[in-house]
């Protein structure tokens, strides 16, 4: 009995200590946003989620060889929609020379995100993160976001963090296309 | 006179609000406790957040289409997933998050028992037998039988 009793105690310690480990090896960290604004070029984490404007997913890894603009994005945030209309513009103006734009909506209603999408002209590919599940990876803390990826898949600085100017993103497109 | 009621009773139809066309079959306040704002992992009840608001306002939009309380959670299960429930689901995976505790419960239980037992046999009895000696040795015994007669 008593050995009965011992093995259960050491097996449930063990269990615990597995969980333990197992919840260590899968956290995030502060993502790639952290590395990426100490100057540091970091292979960017997957992004495979269903399309909002659209069927199917879309699959970041697909997009290998082009420079990509990443913004994270929510219909109820204020200054997503003060960004919202020169987003769309910078993705008609870089149309056609190896930049792609997609937008990653998280953490809010397809009806609203479409709405969104619909009153500032956003037509180019959206996904929808409907948890925010892709934020800790990213290091995504509040929207909007954006991140540049160059040719190579690495996610490059400069990572902003707030409204983004037409200024700021014709900018960051440009170093993407540089590095 | 026919012709009077009869525009009387389609102007009254017209103008009848949308609300009134059904009787609601759901309570947003029952609702709102068992759904979350998962930016902010609180019951929409207790939170005012942009994306609550959001949710309260779909809600509304939900019951006034007299949607039932079942059709109106598993719409917002579809959406977001069933992390916008307060509650874990009763079927599926979810299902492990009310069977862990009682089945812990349980083993513990039965754990405590088995230990009990062990633990009370493995002491033996504790019981004097008054038929066996004193424990003194023959010459204490003897000095113990002589100072007792002495009170005799």
């Amino acid at each position: 009995m008593t050995r009965i009793l011992r093995a259960v105690a050491v097996a449930s310690v063990l269990a615990l200590l597995g969980l333990l480990v197992w919840d260590l090896a899968n956290q995030n960290g502060p993502g790639v946003a952290a590395a990426v604004d100490k100057g540091k070029a970091v292979p960017a984490p997957a992004l495979n989620l269903p399309r909002l404007n659209g069927s199917g997913t879309l699959d970041l890894a697909s997009l290998r060889g082009t420079v990509v603009v990443v913004n994270f994005w929510q219909s109820s945030c204020y200054p997503c929609k003060l960004e919202a209309r020169d987003l769309a513009a910078a993705s008609r103006a870089w149309a056609g020379q190896g930049v792609v734009f997609i937008g990653v909506d998280a953490q809010d209603l397809k009806s609203a995100a479409r709405a969104y999408m619909r009153r500032y002209g956003v037509t180019y590919p959206n996904v929808r993160d409907a948890i925010g599940k892709t934020w800790p990876k990213w290091g995504v803390t509040a929207v909007p976001e954006t991140f540049f990826i160059d040719r190579r898949g690495r996610v490059v600085p400069p990572h902003i963090t707030g409204q983004a100017s037409r200024r700021a993103i014709d900018d960051g497109i440009r170093r993407a296309k540089q590095s | 006179m026919r012709t009077i009621a009869i525009a009387i009773a389609v102007a009254a139809l017209a103008i009848a609000p949308a609300a009134y066309a059904c009787a609601p079959r759901a309570s947003q306040a029952s609702l709102e406790t068992k759904l979350v704002c998962i930016q902010c992992h609180t019951t929409l009840d207790e939170s005012s957040s942009p994306f609550a608001n959001e949710l309260k306002v779909e809600v509304a939009r939900r019951i006034a289409l007299c949607q039932s309380e079942r059709q109106i959670l598993d719409a917002m299960v579809a959406e977001f997933g069933s992390s916008v429930l307060s509650t874990p689901q009763t079927h599926g995976f979810d299902l492990l998050a009310w069977i862990l505790p009682i089945g812990g419960i349980v083993l513990g239980a039965v754990a405590l028992a088995f230990g009990a037992r062990y633990w009370s046999r493995s002491r033996g009895p504790t019981r004097v037998d008054s038929t066996e000696g004193s424990g003194l040795e023959p010459e204490d015994e003897r000095r113990v039988d002589e100072e007792l007669a002495r009170f005799d």
